[in-house]
């Protein structure tokens, strides 16, 4: 019965997963936190997303170093002058695009 | 909050979604293919992007499948990967400034490494419900559609294209993260360290563990001597 094994897989892969999301809504109440503490939520954001980026971005082609390396950095210079988001990755989409015409 | 300003806010953090969009989209297609070659349905594979909003563990779930793993070793390991999100929505129902317990509940499902990362770089004003709910407005939609395309139609697609937009969600975190660093040379030396950290901690352990350690390890020791406020004065909106 893989069909039934399918949707179990997936209700309880959606359970599990929306668990630790919902967590801190429930517990979590504007809470005050000491000086130290609210210094270290405040610095997750970046080491989050560093961790996000690094080394993951060089994987984006596994075969191929240079098309991570190439847009992200892209992203990276047009970030660094403050352009959109969006901008960004549109960049960096368009920089691997072309990269690709090229290998 | 008035209606008019629930509703300013609402598009206000649909815009701030719409870049995720581009990176969805081509991860969703990418999964739904693996899913079905995994020997998933079209409603099997959107089902899991619809109920599940996580694209690595759905990817590994497949994956595990398709070699036969037991019910039970899928969803532990999913529970393992997606584990990340209960630091991210911490910060996220933190910087949150209003919305009921209920509301937060609900919202609660929209929060992944994507809107996390944008909505906990928001500017003050925009800390609102009513934003994190137009910003998963723009999300959530677009990973199941990006599921579906890939579902029926995948072949439609030349490979160079879906090829390049696979850079696009790390572009977008890059795009959050480097205007941040700009004039803060303490928290550029903190994400620095975090990179190194993270890839050293990769080659011992699965990156769903290192990136849990190193981003609570190295918030830690950058709670020792990085300012955020040292920016302030670099925060003047000019723009390329």
């Amino acid at each position: 019965m893989s069909a039934v094994k399918i949707w179990i897989i997936i209700i309880g892969m959606g359970i599990v997963t929306y668990i630790p999301r919902a967590l801190p809504a429930a517990f979590i109440d504007k809470m005050k936190f000491g000086k130290r503490m609210e210094s270290f939520l405040k610095l997750i954001p970046y080491t989050a997303m560093t961790s996000l980026i690094i080394p993951g971005v060089f994987t984006a082609d596994a075969n191929n170093l240079s098309i991570g390396i190439v847009g992200g950095g892209i992203a990276a210079l047009l970030a660094w002058f403050k352009c959109p988001v969006m901008v960004c990755v549109l960049g960096a989409i368009a920089a691997d695009f072309v990269l690709y015409l090229f290998i | 909050m008035d209606k008019n300003n629930f509703k300013n806010q609402y598009k206000n953090g649909f815009k701030a979604g719409v870049p995720v969009i581009l990176g969805f989209v081509p991860v969703g297609i990418a999964f739904a293919v693996m899913a079905r070659q995994a020997g998933f349905t079209v409603l099997q594979t959107c089902g899991m992007s619809f109920f599940v909003l996580a694209g690595a563990s759905q990817m590994m779930s497949v994956g595990m499948y398709a070699q036969g793993a037991g019910i039970l070793a899928i969803i532990i390991a999913t529970f393992v990967l997606n584990l990340r999100h209960i630091i991210m929505s911490t910060v996220v129902m933190n910087k949150m400034t209003d919305g009921s317990k209920a509301a937060r509940i609900v919202a609660a499902f929209g929060v992944t490494d994507e809107s996390f990362a944008i909505f906990s770089t928001e500017k003050e004003e925009n800390l609102t419900i009513a934003f994190f709910f137009g910003l998963i407005s723009a999300t959530y939609p677009s990973w199941v559609a990006g599921t579906f395309i890939g579902a029926v139609a995948n072949d439609l697609f030349p490979p160079i294209l879906t090829a390049s937009l696979a850079v696009s969600l790390y572009a977008m975190f890059i795009g959050l993260l480097v205007p941040n660093l700009r004039g803060n040379a303490k928290l550029c030396v903190l994400a620095v360290m975090t990179a190194v950290c993270n890839t050293i901690l990769c080659q011992f352990m699965a990156s769903s563990w290192a990136l849990i350690a190193s981003t609570l390890i190295c918030a830690f020791i950058g709670s020792f001597f990085v300012d955020l406020d040292d920016k302030k004065e670099d925060n003047a909106d000019e723009c390329c």
